[in-house]
């Protein structure tokens, strides 16, 4: 910003252009990704590149005929919808009670939240898998995969929350308990209308994650509660094989997120930087 | 007032312990009991779980095993004798490390980690600053920078393996403009395969490092860039000497985010290259992994994974109590 101010003619120009190259190359691969979802199997592994084929439909209609796209996809809208609003429930108040009521190891509490989000899942995959398909029956359904994901997103919940809900001034707060408002009311008609912005951002990112989680989804559901992530996963195939039909799938299921994204740029900037972008 | 508090302030701690009872229940049942499992089998020779321990019977028509006895107390002596019979232990970790397989899964972990960390930490400082410049369509263009992080790591190695791939990739495409001795094909390569997954994974996350650090510069006071502009100093040494040092909390959220990342590298090896060509991609994650659920090789992958939980503990710790154990005291 400051450099604005002297900047030469030179400059005004190139920093712009620099930028939009880099932009093109980091929009590249996802334009693609697009792309080859329109060509047959046969065209898109041809070394020819971009318009000597024939656009075709085919992979999409192929996808929703033969693949059940749509189970796969209402699985996903389903599981991180719920579990979105379950990290929410939980995470809301406890973010209140960190932000407005810090006890001595508020500070600790969050850090360790964080810090599980950093244990290698690898190393309790096994001991989840037989919990869940052995004692508790519960593998491959709805139920457990919105407990996963919000279990593996409610660190980073609370932790967003907590930093929204901090810029509060707590003097509001008070206000409204000076007023005879009890808790609920606080969270409900105090709270959570002054934090609009950062709980959309955040149920937009925990969203996101829980849309594009692979590892537990992938693992722990066969064909009942399994969402997009596991579709692609099925689809893969060795290399070059089906790359049309693999786009497609890819498309479709980053699609919505991409549509979403774009719609949502504020809330998914802010959210994504924790609200420092103002 | 204080009569009406009292009540409230009751139900406040209320909800903050019902909102911690999913926490503490995923770090009691998940992480303590799922990690001692791990680390006490990774003594153990067992090729699988012993039949005994899936014996069931009902308790309150749920299925519960059989050492849990019918007045709930545990019967620990089907799984301790079960230990105590294959107890081999630290045969599992001497195997471990002296197969090749694993110490190069070590070791890409390792060139991935650093290369990780430097370079996304580089890109997106300088990307940030890039933007800093008043830039038109701002929004836009962070949004597309933000794109590749919005989608799944399994999406992004796809789409990374079929660029790199030789034969309609981008080399294919520079070959045919006319450069026809372009090489590059790292996902081919075993020397440099890991550099390829590297690209992948720099491209995912880069721009989120960017918004990050974007973040931290639009913090800092303009009154500083004025002052550094009176004074004569170039704004390369503004931005080392002064910017850098005032954003560290910034450079420390981030250099958290790039850990959890790396930790995460195995889905992005598993979509682009499945630890391939050979065994050169291999990361810990997906040794454990397929040792567990694909060689049925219980012992030697609970033995990885205590390896991997002991290395996260080693690197947490001591960042944990440096970054928040001394303020504490402070304040």
């Amino acid at each position: 910003m400051a450099i604005v101010a002297r900047s030469s003619k030179f400059s005004r120009i190139m920093w712009p252009t620099v930028a939009w190259i880099v932009a093109l190359i980091f929009f590249f691969p996802i334009f693609w990704m697009v792309f080859t979802s329109f060509k047959t199997d046969a065209d898109a592994v041809k070394p020819e590149f971009l318009f000597s084929f024939k656009p075709t439909l085919e992979n999409y209609f192929n996808m929703t005929e033969n693949y059940d796209y749509w189970r796969f996809a209402a699985n996903s809208v389903i599981t991180s919808s719920f579990a979105t609003i379950l990290a929410l429930v939980v995470g809301v108040p406890a973010a209140y009670a960190m932000a407005f009521n810090p006890s001595r190891h508020t500070k600790d509490i969050l850090v360790w939240m964080l810090s599980t989000k950093m244990l290698p899942a690898a190393a309790v995959l096994y001991p989840m898998t037989f919990l869940t398909k052995n004692m508790l029956g519960i593998y491959d359904t709805h139920f457990l995969v919105i407990v996963v994901l919000c279990l593996i997103n409610l660190p980073i919940v609370i932790w967003m929350l907590f930093t929204y809900f901090k810029e509060i001034p707590k003097e509001i707060i008070e206000a409204g308990k000076m007023d005879g408002v009890d808790t609920w009311g606080e969270i409900k008609d105090i709270l959570i209308p002054l934090a609009w912005g950062g709980v959309a951002s955040t149920a937009l990112l925990c969203f996101i994650f829980c849309w594009n989680e692979a590892y537990w989804t992938v693992r722990l559901t066969t064909t009942e509660a399994a969402t997009l992530s596991k579709l692609i996963e099925g689809n893969r195939a060795p290399e070059g094989l089906f790359f049309g039909r693999l786009s497609a799938v890819s498309t479709a299921a980053v699609g919505p997120i991409i549509v979403l994204g774009w719609f949502c740029q504020k809330q998914l900037v802010q959210g994504l930087t924790f609200g420092a972008v103002k | 007032m204080a009569h009406a508090q009292r009540p409230s302030q009751l139900f406040r701690n209320l909800s903050a312990k019902i909102a911690a009872i999913p926490m503490i229940f995923t770090a009691l049942v998940v992480f303590v009991g799922g990690t001692l499992w791990t680390i006490t089998y990774s003594f153990t020779g067992s090729k699988l779980l012993p039949k005994k321990i899936f014996e069931w019977f009902d308790l309150f028509s749920i299925p519960v095993p059989s050492w849990i006895a019918k007045d709930g107390a545990l019967d620990f002596s089907i799984p301790v004798g079960f230990v105590e019979k294959s107890f081999v232990g630290l045969k599992q970790y001497d195997r471990l490390w002296g197969e090749n397989r694993w110490l190069i899964s070590i070791e890409n972990l390792f060139i991935y980690g650093i290369c990780s960390l430097i370079f996304s930490l580089l890109i997106g400082f300088i990307l940030a600053a890039l933007l800093d410049q008043k830039i038109r369509f701002e929004n836009t263009f962070r949004t597309i920078l933000l794109y590749p992080f919005a989608l799944s790591f399994i999406v992004t190695g796809l789409v990374w393996q079929w660029l790199l791939n030789p034969e309609f990739g981008v080399q294919s495409v520079i070959r045919d403009l006319g450069w026809s001795g372009f090489t590059f094909d790292p996902l081919y390569n075993a020397e440099i395969v890991i550099f390829g997954i590297l690209f992948a994974g720099l491209w995912q996350g880069t721009g989120f490092i960017m918004c990050l650090m974007l973040a931290g510069l639009r913090g800092i006071d303009e009154d500083i860039w004025k002052a550094a502009r009176v004074d004569g100093i170039p704004m390369w040494k503004t931005y080392i000497f002064i910017v850098i040092p005032m954003m560290r909390p910034v450079f420390i959220t981030t250099l958290v985010i790039i850990a959890a990342g790396i930790v995460k590298v195995y889905d992005l090896v598993v979509a682009q290259t499945s630890g391939g060509p050979g065994i050169a991609s291999e990361v810990p994650a997906k040794y454990v992994y397929d040792k567990m659920f694909q060689a049925q090789n219980l012992g030697q992958g609970f033995a990885a994974s205590t390896m991997m939980l002991l290395s996260v503990m080693i690197v947490l710790i001591p960042w944990a109590y440096l970054e928040f154990g001394g303020k504490k005291k402070n304040g």
